[in-house]
């Protein structure tokens, strides 16, 4: 096991489970949805896609593809936010299910990194 | 791009990449969790988007102003701290991307896929040559664009550097590289289709024999050129079914028997290379005793030769670099050495031959010999072709310079392959044959003439290629007729026709000619500029062939 490894899953999880704390609530209302946590989510998926540079083997490919793709999403969703905040001036349901439903994609993106990091160490495993 | 390069960039990219994204979340969250006052004081809190703006025109160094209102005292200690934070984040990450583009790993990476570029673009047959050396610079002079591209690999980067600064054209892909390494001759592109061959004339024959093998098994149809100065190396290459051995000595050696035996079977081969085809006094090696000087690589060549010949020689031994240790000096001549020339039979000598490795000790050898005996015939072995002046001015009457003949020999075979093939027929012909050939050709076209090789094929002959398809019956002597007067001759000789894997030297002039025919031609530039325009214009062609029916 090498730090390398640790820091990069603890990561990839953190990215998850942050995101999760996000997405979680009724997705109609902004109060359930901390825009501290969406801050946190985007950050700690950043530092994840960082660690992933320059990995040359096939599954680290796969897993900066996914990671880009979070980032990707929940730089969107903060960007609706913003719009419709300062732009729009007002924060509507079409804007908060929108900002909502992106981090949703954003999640299942790491879902799928986490599953495939998980599955690579078991299958290292003998 | 080669992917190699972007993974080390990415890789080098990671902590600048980490160390700037800390620095803004850091910073943004702290102006986010500050409250401020706005204009009227009422308590406010920043949102991200206002956090993320300022720090953004903050960290970067713009600096606009304080925003979206003016910082009360606990949000300017702050921003003084994320300041200097974000700025040494930045800096960093610039610092990494400047060392990052100076980074010898990323730069060498870069050079190799600009040479692999150059070579994979070069759309021209060519040859891989390994070591830059006055050798294999002169076969690239001439042999770099006309027919042939050239790609040059060698150990030393100031040799490549060297080569950079020429300013070869068309341009000469270059690049440092071990030319034993299979990764690096494929590379310079030995697996590719118009690879027409590899050069390696190493000093080392090891060198030499591992690049044949290694190439011989990269690429089975590779014209692989070797130089080698054993007897065992040659019999170990034509073993491995190499034809194209050069061996330098083994030139020398057989010159020196033409040159004794059959002066113009000799002469026609200096030709070849560039001598004028007239034998001059000074040409004719005397007969009566020689005496070696040197019993090295070159010593042993010219002593078969001579043995060749049936001549009678003696052979001193002469280590030239033990010499200079013991005597402290290159200049040859002391008492010592007086008598032992003289013991050698000096006087009584027509030829010296002086083969050391020392070009100094080689001219003062020939000189104490003169001294002794002012008609006695000299020949010098030239090793630095720097001191070309010096042995120019010394009145030598023959110098052999060895990495002369090797270039011009290389340079023989691969463009001027009628020419080689030429000599190599020329050769098992006698004298007199050979006499008259000269005098046949110094009678037809001048002392000094030159000669041209050509195929008969669309590019070289577009109107005897279609008059051949008609099939019409050419020969060759159709094709000597000037196009000015059809009665006149042109001052041509065809010298050499090849037919496939035939050869006819000196061909019947009643010969009908085929496409696809080579052949080698001697005239002068405006003869052999007539027979161009015969062979390319249909209206020449016509007006020529009408009078040969008539």
């Amino acid at each position: 096991m090498n730090m390398h490894k640790i820091m990069s899953g603890s990561f990839f999880i953190l990215a998850m489970t942050v995101n999760f704390g996000f997405f979680y609530g009724d997705p109609t209302i902004l109060i359930e949805h901390s825009s501290y946590e969406l801050f946190a989510a985007i950050i700690v998926n950043l530092i994840a896609t960082v660690l992933k540079l320059g990995d040359r083997t096939q599954l680290g490919a796969v897993l900066l593809a996914t990671s880009i793709v979070a980032d990707i999403q929940l730089i969107a969703s903060a960007t609706v936010w913003a719009f419709a905040m300062y732009v729009m001036s007002s924060v509507g349901t079409e804007a908060i299910t929108a900002i909502i439903s992106l981090s949703g994609g954003a999640l299942l993106a790491n879902i799928v990194s986490v599953i495939l990091f998980i599955g690579d160490t078991l299958k290292s495993k003998r | 791009m080669n992917e190699q390069i972007i993974w080390i960039v990415l890789k080098r990219l990671r902590t600048p990449f980490l160390v700037i994204i800390i620095t803004f979340a850091i910073s943004i969250l702290g102006l986010v969790l500050i409250p401020g006052t706005d204009n009227n004081g009422n308590p406010y809190q920043m949102t991200f988007f206002d956090a993320f703006y300022f720090v953004t025109y903050m960290a970067s160094t713009i600096g606009f102003g304080e925003a979206p209102y003016t910082f009360n005292y606990e949000q300017r200690m702050w921003v003084s701290f994320a300041v200097y934070f974000t700025v040494i984040g930045w800096f960093y990450g610039i610092g990494a991307i400047v060392s990052l583009i100076q980074d010898e790993a990323l730069r060498k990476a870069l050079s190799t896929n600009s040479f692999r570029n150059q070579v994979k673009h070069i759309n021209k047959p060519f040859y891989i040559i390994l070591g830059y050396n006055s050798i294999t610079k002169s076969i690239i002079d001439r042999l770099n664009g006309r027919d042939y591209r050239v790609v040059v690999l060698d150990k030393d980067d100031k040799k490549i550097d060297e080569l950079i600064l020429e300013n070869f054209y068309p341009d000469v892909p270059a690049f440092v590289g071990d030319a034993t390494n299979q990764k690096m001759l494929k590379i310079a592109g030995i697996h590719q289709k118009n690879c027409a061959g590899i050069i390696s004339l190493f000093e080392d024959d090891m060198v030499n024999s591992k690049i044949a093998t290694i190439s011989k098994l990269l690429n089975k149809k590779l014209d692989i050129i070797v130089k080698a100065t054993s007897q065992q190396q040659l019999e170990h290459f034509r073993s491995m079914d190499l034809k194209h051995v050069k061996n330098p000595f083994d030139i020398i050696s057989k010159r020196i028997y033409y040159g004794i035996t059959a002066p113009h079977i000799w002469l026609l081969e200096m030709w070849m290379y560039g001598h004028i085809l007239k034998l001059k006094k000074r040409d004719h090696f005397p007969q009566g005793k020689y005496i070696i000087y040197g019993n090295g690589r070159m010593g042993k060549a010219i002593k078969e030769g001579l043995e060749k010949a049936g001549v009678e020689y003696v052979i001193k031994d002469f280590d030239s670099q033990k010499y200079i240790q013991d005597k402290n000096t290159t200049i040859f001549g002391d008492d010592d050495d007086m008598e032992s020339l003289l013991k050698l039979g000096v006087k009584e000598s027509s030829c010296i031959i002086a083969a050391t490795q020392n070009d100094l000790l080689n001219l003062t050898i020939l000189n104490k010999a003169k001294q002794l005996n002012p008609k006695i015939f000299t020949m010098a072995r030239e090793n630095a072709l720097d001191d070309l002046n010096i042995f120019q001015a010394s009145k030598i009457n023959k110098i052999y310079i060895v990495e002369k003949i090797l270039a011009d020999a290389t340079y023989n075979y691969i463009a001027r392959p009628l020419a080689d093939l030429f000599i190599q027929e020329a050769r098992k012909k006698d004298d007199e044959w050979a006499e008259v050939i000269v005098h046949m050709l110094n009678n037809i076209t001048g002392m000094n003439p030159m000669y041209f090789e050509t195929r008969l094929n669309d590019d070289n002959a577009y109107a005897l290629t279609l008059e051949l398809q008609e099939g019409e019956n050419i020969t060759l002597a159709d094709l000597r007729r000037s196009r000015a007067d059809r009665n006149e001759l042109l001052h041509i000789v065809f010298l050499l026709l090849k037919r496939g894997d035939e050869v006819y030297l000196m061909p019947d002039s009643r010969m009908k000619l085929e496409i696809g025919d080579e052949l080698l031609i001697v005239s002068d530039e405006e003869n052999y500029d007539d027979f161009e325009y015969i062979v390319n214009n249909i209206y020449e062609l016509e007006y020529v062939l009408g009078c040969a029916t008539s």
